[in-house]
Order: structure tokens, then sequence, then C-alpha cells
């Protein structure tokens, strides 16, 4: 059986992707190793989406998104959760005030809503925020959230609709090429032959390309996350400390529109791998962090904790562009823990490239290319 | 005041002080120190707070610290009120829609979590864990023994009946209550062991920590080598229309209240399930004077020990076999509850429809077990094991030999040499078999002047106290299977009528009889109620299935202290005494149903979900549409993603899944998480619970 596109991947990219080349009239078929849709980086993403990037590709890609998100909603009558809640980044010294500053002329020039606020307003968005040696914080009301998971459900159903072929619990084993073409997807199911080959395979996209002989740097970390009970609405913004210490990197925090704490940290020193078991230390250093940033958190009852991966490029920016080897083989992953805020906007963007309509996106694919230098770091990582 | 003053078998702690509180800005009482729900549920309350998905009435549902429907705002801190003692002075309000985060901003003293360090971690502290502990300490391991009840023995501490099985190996007729002191004991005494009680394990995880709620205060994490899950079972939750409304629980949160707290806390229930727990929480509810409805067993047969069942009918509680809850409906509380007969494919047949005024719904129907913990250290690659409930749902004489080889199976896995006794598993087969034959048995007339003991047990079940306790041996067990399923006999001489068999029977099925004059006898029958009967009195006689013989006379009446009996020795004709067993303890009023059946709701509006309110009808419709093979993907209806972690819920989903015309088989697993239960954010960075600003000792600080 021959389709025009075969997507590997069933999660925060793959699954819009899918979903807006159907709807072009594309015969798509995505293979997923898992028993279902978005149940490998998507499911432990904890649902922020903001434009509010540093560099040009992701906040064009992230924009797409944000317009796309609330659509789901008000367009197509799915329930996703979506909030417009903001990003505030705190600022507790000089060299984070400094940083955000420098930044804030890129993302204006962007056209992001986006400004400096002084610390008695940040402490009218976070109540009780701690004010001893709170400068202020970059805050950019545009930005908001939604719940994965649904999300993951309304492109997956909307895709269903659209004839997508789904197939779950299969794993691709090889290609089978001809030249620098890829003919046909195995897995050990089945056989799917298709014009074109997307690898959306989040943290499992460096094995997939090296089944085609590529080397991809896209190597996972991982991070724990948690999630309270709802409390009555107090929290508007998405919280992020970029300030590490001893033992951790950044973390950040928002309420979700069902009135959950959603919670997440980085670890230090990272831990690399693919380990998502939960270890005991998350909890009291997460715990630490927020009731020292918010002292009234402490009341707040932990329900659940998770561990997802961020499939990391050396740069902290995605991979987004045709192989090499293999030239009908699109590559749209290492998205740095932001598959679930880039993917919609991504999908969106590449199933207009497939279809040839994409020129206005050049930048992004100089930006994103599988064969960039990588150099340097992003700072709000 | 709905407190139990009056029991066969209990007596309320003395001392206990009065504590005066407010409930919803209106003065209220109760005890300091017991849980906030008891004393509630002592006044009458059953619907605590709305839940904000749709308003439905909350209140106890598992009464173990799992669930969180019992959360009330204490203090102005939304906490779950049956693990929150209550003190005077406190402020109890209702949650209405999402509890408020408190306002409270002072930076606080943080500090990071105590570690205790141990070889093997049990989890729980029943029967199989303690007896397990035991094992593992004597082999010279560490142990650390958390269970969430201040008192050890699991289960075992609520159960006020005589236990089955063997004497020599278990404790058999001795009260529950008493089984878990002993073991408890035993346990607590032995070098290596930590015991951290009233303390709930909240999470496994990978790095061989786990999280525990010490005294639901501190979080201590307990490094270990290997972990023992002895964590028991809980009630299945059965899916019928109201299934949700406050007054619909487990057997288990039923005799907490009733036993562990005296709170009476029903007037009358209905018992959905025949199985020994179904059947010993209905003797349970009488005992408590609470009255039985009934108990409704879908099978054509009852499910526990028949000698159980024969108590519980002899009391007046008739078994409905074939039959099933079509709905309970009430208002804010369970006020009805209406039976059907089923048809061959187990479906209700309305036509037979019946409605019961009851006030409760005892949920009884099978017992799933908490294996959580082992299923999450198997995911983690932690050496587990499990015994007890939590690895196959059987009796608690079972659970001691289970934990025993438990023990040593861990031990194995740690690299020690150990010899397991064959006995045990040989044991242990036995205690944990069902019910064998019925041997119908005559009795005959005894003679003139000469005790002797007849037998209303009939079926086959692990059990010998009869024979142990008999001064002179002259109990035996007739040999057909060669072990202690067989049934007793009498070796036909040497009784002296001292009546330790009729006191030590733990199904009360050994009566004495001795022949009088003039077609008379007198026979001593055992009774576990209160017994306010004067010598002279005439009480009603009946068989051992309740069937009415006649009266007799009562002659005297002796409270056997030991085994907290009363014996009764009733002067009748011969024919009667010896196939009299029972006196009824309920009237035939307390059983009647309404003269039409009411009920409503379709079955799709049962609720799997308790948590976040999902329906049967919700969730088939999903699947459907959404082509679910995943039961993590139910998570877009909240399924699972509330409060109590898909405990109630998980059990429930492959027969929805079925229902859907899915096959379970084909369908992945819901993914396990820390936490188990809910924790505050700041226990695990040590910052006391509640507002600081609150004066010490109003808190909930030490």
């Amino acid at each position: 059986m021959k389709s025009d596109v075969v997507i590997v991947g069933a999660g925060s990219v793959g699954l819009p992707l899918a979903y807006y080349l159907a709807k072009r009239g594309l015969k798509v078929v995505v293979l997923e190793k898992e028993a279902s849709w978005g149940r490998g980086q998507n499911r432990a993403a904890i649902g922020g989406i903001r434009a509010t990037h540093s560099d040009r590709a992701k906040i064009r890609i992230a924009q797409e998104s944000l317009a796309i998100v609330p659509e789901l909603e008000t367009v197509h009558g799915f329930h996703v959760e979506w909030k417009r809640g903001g990003y505030l980044f705190v600022a507790y010294d000089e060299t984070r005030e400094n940083a955000f500053r420098e930044l804030l002329s890129v993302q204006k020039a962007a056209g992001l809503g986006i400004d400096w606020i002084d610390g008695a307003s940040v402490a009218e968005l976070v109540p009780g925020i701690r004010r001893e040696g709170l400068r202020g914080g970059t805050w950019s009301p545009g930005d908001g959230s939604a719940s994965p998971l649904l999300v993951a459900s309304a492109f997956y159903k909307l895709a269903l609709d659209a004839g997508v072929d789904f197939r779950f619990g299969e794993a691709v084993t090889g290609f089978d090429r001809e030249g620098r073409r890829a003919l046909r997807a195995r897995t050990a199911l089945d056989v799917y032959e298709a014009d074109r080959f997307v690898n959306a395979a989040g943290a499992d996209a460096s094995r997939v390309a090296e089944l085609l002989g590529e080397t991809l740097p896209v190597h996972p970390d991982s991070h724990e996350a948690g999630v309270t009970e709802p409390v009555e609405s107090f929290l508007g913004p998405m919280v992020v400390d970029i300030i590490p210490d001893a033992e951790s990197g950044n973390y950040y925090y928002y309420q979700i529109a069902s009135g959950q704490i959603v919670f997440c940290i980085t670890p230090k020193p990272q831990a690399w791998g693919t380990d998502c078991r939960s270890t005991s230390s998350f909890l009291p250093l997460v715990a630490r962090r927020m009731i020292e940033l918010q002292p009234r958190l402490a009341n707040v009852k932990v329900r659940r904790t998770w561990r997802g991966l961020y499939p990391m490029t050396p740069d902290g920016l995605p991979v987004v562009g045709y192989s090499r080897g293999a030239e009908n083989v699109l590559i749209a992953a290492g998205m740095c823990g932001q598959g679930f805020m880039l993917g919609p906007g991504l999908g969106k963007i590449l199933a207009e490239e497939t279809l040839g309509g994409a020129g206005e996106y050049g930048f992004i694919f100089e930006e994103l290319s599988p064969y960039r230098a990588f150099e340097g770091m992003e700072l709000l990582k | 005041m709905n407190r139990i003053t009056e029991h066969p078998i209990l007596s309320p702690a003395e001392g206990r002080v009065e504590a005066r509180f407010s409930f919803d800005g209106k003065p209220a009482s109760g005890y300091e120190g017991e849980p906030i729900s008891s004393a509630l549920a002592a006044m009458g309350v059953a619907r605590f707070s709305s839940h904000a998905k749709d308003g439905a009435p909350q209140g106890i549902f598992c009464a173990n610290g799992q669930c969180s429907q019992c959360a009330l705002v204490v203090d102005g801190v939304a906490l779950k009120s049956c693990v929150t003692p209550l003190r005077s002075g406190m402020d109890v309000r209702s949650v209405e829609g999402l509890p408020p985060l408190p306002v409270a901003d002072a930076p606080r003293a943080l500090s990071k979590p105590r570690r205790l360090s141990c070889e093997v971690l049990v989890i729980g502290g029943g029967p199989s864990g303690l007896a397990a502990t035991v094992e593992l300490a004597k082999l010279g391991l560490s142990v650390v023994l958390a269970d969430d009840k201040a008192d050890l023995g699991g289960k075992l501490v609520l159960q006020t009946h005589k236990f089955f099985g063997s004497e020599a190996d278990c404790y058999a007729g001795t009260r529950g209550i008493d089984i878990a002191r002993k073991l408890s004991d035993e346990a607590r005494a032995l070098p290596g062991v930590t015991v951290l009680a009233n303390s709930p394990v909240v999470g496994l995880y990978a790095d061989r920590a786990a999280g525990v709620l010490a005294d639901y205060r501190e979080y201590i994490l307990v490094d270990f080598k290997a972990v023992l899950v002895a964590a028991g079972a809980r009630e299945r939750s059965v899916l019928f229309p109201g299934n949700d409304l406050p007054g619909v629980y487990g057997a288990g949160a039923f005799q907490t209240l009733v036993n562990r707290d005296l709170v009476k806390s029903s007037k009358r229930v209905l018992v959905l399930g025949s199985g020994n727990v179904g059947l010993i929480a209905a003797y349970h509810a009488l005992q408590a004077g609470i009255e039985v409805a009934g108990i409704v067993e879908i099978l054509p047969q009852v499910n526990g020990y028949k000698v159980h069942a024969d108590k519980i009918v002899r009391a007046g509680v008739p078994v409905y076999l074939n039959a099933t809850v079509v709905e309970v409906e009430g208002a804010g509380r369970v006020e009805r509850a209406t039976v059907a007969e089923v048809d061959e494919k187990r479906r209700p047949v309305l036509s037979t429809a019946r409605t019961y005024e009851v006030d409760t719904v005892l949920v009884a129907a099978g017992l799933s077990p908490c294996d959580e913990f082992l299923r999450q250290a198997e995911a983690f690659g932690i050496p587990a094991v499990a015994a007890g409930d939590a690895e196959e749902i059987a009796e608690a004489s079972s659970a001691m030999f289970g934990g025993r080889i438990a023990a040593l199976s861990l031990a194995k896995l740690l690299g020690r040499k150990v010899e397991l006794d064959e006995s045990w598993v040989a044991k242990r087969e036995v205690l944990r078999s069902r019910p064998g034959d019925t041997v119908p048995r005559e009795p005959v007339i005894p003679e003139k002047g000469t005790w002797k003991p007849v037998f209303h047990c009939v079926q086959e079940i692990p059990c010998d106290p009869c024979t142990t306790v008999c001064p002179t041996h002259s109990i035996s067990l007739k040999p057909v299977r060669g072990s202690i399923m067989d049934l007793p006999r009498y070796s036909g001489k040497d009784c002296r009528g001292c009546n330790a068999c009729v006191a030590a029977c733990p199904g009360l099925a050994v009566s004495l009889v001795k022949g009088l004059d003039g077609g008379m006898a007198e026979v001593v029958l055992p009774f576990e109620f209160p017994a306010p009967f004067a010598p002279g009195s005439k009480l009603s006689l009946l068989d051992r299935e309740g069937a009415p013989l006649g009266e007799g006379e009562l002659a005297k009446k002796v409270f056997n202290r030991k085994y907290k009996t009363w014996l009764l020795t009733v002067a009748a004709p011969s024919e009667i005494a010896v196939r009299a067993i029972g006196v009824r303890v309920q009237s035939e009023e307390a059983t009647r149903s309404l003269p039409a059946a009411r009920f409503a709701r379709l079955p799709d509006e049962a609720i799997v979900c308790r948590c976040e309110r999902v329906t049967v009808g919700e969730i088939v419709r999903f699947i459907k549409e959404y082509r679910i093979r995943d039961a993590n993907q139910l998570k877009s209806l909240r399924v699972g993603m509330g409060a109590c972690g898909s405990k109630t819920c998980a059990p429930l989903l492959p027969q929805v899944f079925r229902q859907a015309g899915v096959d379970p088989a084909e369908v992945a697993g819901l993914t396990l998480r820390p936490l188990s239960i809910e924790v505050p954010l700041g226990t695990f960075a040590g910052a006391a619970s509640g507002i600081a600003a609150l004066p010490a000792g109003k808190d909930g600080t030490k």
C-alpha cells in the first residue's frame, strides 16, 4: 500500500502535521511505537505555549501555534483548557535583568507583546511572591497554555476524521532505499511505501535517522514535573525563574485552566538519557524553590509527578529540514522540550511546505537546518 | 448523637474529651483526636461538600486517607477530614467549588527530608506485612514497616468477630482485633524493626527510596534495597446509578466508622455482595445496632462461608440471590435502594424491582488488590514481592503464611540463603481454600442427663478451634481430606458440658444439648448481641438457616469473657433443642420493601471515576468515537486524573471497555506514577502545614 506521506511519530509534531496534510487531501499514514498518540514527550509536557523566544524561527512558529490552539476551541469545538495567562520571567539579580532587557529588543522587533514590568507589577500577577530582591520581570500577556493531552487528542481526532491512517504499537525498524530516496518504511508488522517521509519521532528521532545512515544531533535529557489538586484561581501567568542554584537550573509553574498547578524543574547536573522513572530528589527540590518564591504554595497538595524527555540539540533549537542522505525525508525533531508549543505551528507550516507553498518560511528552514553549525545556546531554554 | 454506646464486643475508649468546633459556622461537637469525618458522621452529616464539576454531594467514601472525597476546609486549609484529627476550636467548612489556597505569604523555614535506611521496606502492617516483618527480622534483615493506620493489624483491627483457621497456627477462634495486637506486639519487639505507624507510603522512586508521610505530617525518605508490598485490598466499586451518593461505600469504610470510631453512621444498610466481607459487614452492623435490610448477591449461591451466612440469616437478615442493585437515590445522601432479580445474563429484570428505604449501601462485591506499589516497583526495576491481599485475595489466616513465604523469597532476592518451611506452603494452601463440600447432618436426640455438642457446621472450611479447645479431647476432625477443612465430630463420650466449644466456634455453629425429663432438653446457644432477656423469658428459637422452630425458656445466661460471647441456656422440647442454634435479632420490619418500586435513572449514568465524576456512558462513547485502545487516553475525560489516582476507576475499566465492544486484553493499561495520595507541597520542603500566622497548636503543627 502506498501513501503520499508516512509520518514517524504520533506526537506533538506528528499529529498536527498529519492533520494539516490530510486536510489538504494527502493520503497520510502515521507510524507510532507507543500504544496510542501523544505517549512520548507530549504526555509529559506541561502545557505552556509562548511566542516569547529569543530567535526568529521559534518566535514565528510559536506565533502560529498561539493562533491555532485557541481555534481548537472556538472553531473546532474541542475543549483543550486553553488559557491566555501570559508568561512572566522573574528577575532577582542584575545579570537576569540585563539579559531579559537585552532580549526585549529582539522580541519586540518580532512584534511580540512583551515588556519589562517592575516588582510591584510582578507581585500583582503573582500574589505573595517574595519581594526581597525582586527587580521585576518580562511579561508577555499574549502567551498562554493548554492541555497537551487534550490538544493531542483534538489533533488526533481531526486527523482521524480527515482520513489519516494511524498505526499504533509499530516502531519503524528500517527503510528501503533507492539511491538518495527512501522508498518504504518497515515495522515488525508491515511495510509502508510513500512519496515522502517525516521523522517526527521526538526523543527517538536519532534512532530513526540512523536507520537511514544519518546522524542527528538530538539527545534527550529528562525533567521531572508534577501537578497539584485544583484550587480556586489565584495565579494568571506561567512563572519562570531561570536563576540556577546548587541543585537546579530553572523552574517554572502555573495554574492551568482547571485550577491545578503544574510545575517542572531542570535538575543540576542535567540528567541525560531516556530514563523516565521518578526520583526521590525531585519533590523536595522543586517544593523548596517554589515555596521560597511564593510561600503560599506550601498548602497546595501535590497529586502526581512524572518525568519526561527534552530531545535536546547542542544549541537549544529544533532541527527542521530535509535530509541530505535521503532527500524525501523531512526531519522535524529536536524540539528541546518545546514540541508541544511548536508542534501545531510547525505542523501547519510544514504541511504548506510539503505542498510547495512555504516560501515565506524560508528563514525557518535556514535557521533550523539539520546541517547548521549548532553554536551557542538559547537563553530562555 | 449517633454514637455506639452499647456493643457486645467493643467499648468506647475511656476518658474521651469533648471537642467543640464549628461546622460551616454552626457549633458542633465531637471527641478530641477522632477524625473530623467521624465527628460529622456522628452528627448525622452525610454531605460534607459539593463537587466543583457539578455540585454533586461529596462525603465519606474510603474513610482511609486515599480518596479526598471527604475534603473540608479546616482553619482555612483544605484537608482530608478522615485523616485529620479533630481539635477543639477548629473552624471546619464545606468545600463549595474549588477550595481557595489560603493567603499565607510569610517566608517559611524549610528543610530537607529526614532519611531512614533499611534493607527491606514493608508497606502495610496487616497480617501478611506483620508476619513478613517478623520473618525478615529473624533473618537479621533491617526492616522499616510503614502503615497508614495508627494501630497495626490492617483490617484485623476492624474485625470484631472470631476468626476461622487453625488455632495453633493463626489464632483461630480469636477476634480480629485481638489477633492484630498479638501480631503487632511480636513484630515491634524484634530488633532491627522500625515501625512507622500512621504513616502512609506516598511514593516509590527509582533510586530505591520511598516517600513516607510520617504521622501524616513529615515527609521522610526511606532508602531500601527491596520492598515487600502488603498493602491489602480495597472494595471494587460497582456500577449502578447513584453509586456516587454519600452513603454508598465499601465495607472497610463502614467498619472503620462503626468498629474503630464507634460511630453509628447508619440506621439501616443494604449490603451488596455475599462474600465473607459482605456477610461480616452485615453482622457488624447488627452488633452496632444498625438494621440490615438484606444482602444482595448476583450469583445463584452465597459467596462466603456458609457458617457466616447462616449466622446472618438466623439474625433475621435475608440474602437475595440472583439479584443486583438497580439504582440508589436520595437527596444529598442515600435514602432508597432498588434491587431486582437478574436473568441468566445477569441483567436486572426490572419487573421484579423492589425498593428499600436504607441510608447506606455497603459495597462488598469483590476486592481489588492494592498492588500499585508492586506494579510501580516492577516498572522501576526495584526488587519487590507482594504478600497478603495485595498478592491474592484470601483470608487473614492465609495472609499470615503468605507474608512469611514472601519474606523468604525476598530474602532470597537479596542473596540470603534461606530454607523455605514446606509446611507453610501446605498450610497456606489449606487456609486459602474456597469452601469445600456441604455435608448434611441429622442431629441425634441426646440421652437424659448427658451433655453432647451439636455441630451446625456443615460446609468444609479451614477451621478447627472446637477441636483444640475441648479439654477432654473428645472433638476431632473427621478425616476425609486430612486437613483442617474436615468437619468436626464428637467422640460420643467425655463431654463435661464446659461450653468451651460453644464459646470458641467462630461460626457460632456449635451448641451443647442435654436431655431432660419428659421429652425436654436444655440447649446452650452462643450469642454475640446485647442479651437483654432475663431468665424465664421466652425466646423464639431458630434452626441453622433461620427457620423458626418454636419457643424455649431461658434457664440462664452467662457471659464468657475470654470469647466475649453470651452463652444462653434454653429449655425446649428435645426435637427443637437439637436443631436450635439461633435467636432472632432483627425484626422483619427492617427488611420490608416499599409497596412500589421507585427508580428512574439510566444505567449509563453510573459513575466510573468518582474523583472527576465521569459516567459509564461518557466513557463508552469516547472509546467508540476515538477508537481507544490505551486506557491512558481516557485521561482526556479526566478518568484517573483525580485525587485517588485511579484506585476506584481502574478496576472498573475492563468492564467499561467490554461494554464499548473492545476486548480489554487489547487495551494498554493506565501508567502508574507517584504520588499514591495527595500531599501538601510544603511537606516535601519541611514547611509546617497550615497557615503560619496562626498561633501554635491551631495550625496542625506539633
